[in-house]
């Protein structure tokens, strides 16, 4: 298994909105978040499996990604504060199989919630 | 005369075209250093793009758009993603985002709402397929 832990800070939701293109409010106004009913600002889920998937380019190379899924299971308030959300990324690949196909097992998690999981297949 | 008609079954294979658009080593890096990751792979004039780097060009606004359906985004909660790739997008890729309405099912005041975009380039190789899967509320009568 391999890990990793990002905070994830009110910084990174501004960079990563602007990269991708992703401007809902509920990722950068506390007022528009709590609207609809959260504690906070959240954390874009697609940002969650970014970082995810670093795990998996860091294993096997980019090009070697065949296909990735990822469900967002839970929201991630993320506090305007130094530390932010503690992300905390997990990987475990599977062995080849016939095809020469590993299969990577995402888990992200804020304290004890699965707050995210997927799945990507990388050729060997 | 047309009626809306709130989102259902009926618009499964309703498709939208969007315009080309250039993959650029700029954005590669911005999206590479907005996750943190400093792969030389995603630097350069030869840049590749990480795997989820195809959602900025797979946005599903397209639909959410379309006054037709009634949706809202305020409303639509993003179930979960996948992506398929036949190699990694680059810089230079002119792609064609066509998104599809795939799924629609409705229980009560709420859709779950299945969207696939492909990511084709202007020569016609597929690149990579993007699905959404949306989770919808319809917006509560007065």
């Amino acid at each position: 298994m391999t890990t990793l832990t990002i905070p994830l800070t009110r910084e990174k939701l501004v960079r990563y909105a602007g990269a991708s293109g992703d401007f809902n409010p509920i990722h950068y106004s506390d007022h528009f978040a709590r609207k609809l009913g959260q504690e906070s600002v959240i954390g874009h889920g697609m940002l969650t499996m970014g970082l995810a998937m670093r795990l998996v380019t860091d294993f096997a190379a980019p090009e070697k990604v065949r296909s990735c899924r990822f469900r967002f299971k839970r929201p991630v308030p993320v506090p305007d504060d130094a530390e932010g959300a503690a992300l905390h990324l997990e990987l475990e690949a599977s062995d080849p199989d016939d095809m020469g196909v590993i299969t990577c097992s995402l888990t992200a998690r804020v304290g004890d919630d699965v707050v995210g999981s997927g799945k990507a297949e990388v050729v060997a | 005369m047309l009626v809306a008609m709130p989102i259902s079954t009926e618009h499964v294979g309703r498709r939208y075209l969007a315009e080309p658009i250039t993959v650029t080593a700029q954005k590669i890096q911005e999206f590479a250093d907005a996750l943190g990751d400093p792969n030389p792979a995603y630097r350069g004039p030869d840049a590749i793009a990480p795997p989820t780097f195809a959602i900025t060009l797979a946005s599903f606004e397209a639909v959410l758009d379309d006054p037709e359906l009634e949706l809202a985004l305020a409303r639509t909660i993003h179930m979960d993603q996948s992506f398929e790739h036949a190699r990694p997008l680059r810089a230079g890729d002119v792609v064609v985002p066509v998104a599809s309405i795939e799924k629609v099912r409705s229980r009560g005041a709420t859709d779950m709402i299945t969207v696939a975009i492909t990511l084709d380039t202007v020569d016609g190789e597929h690149v990579a397929t993007a699905t959404a899967n949306l989770f919808h509320s319809r917006e509560e009568d007065a």
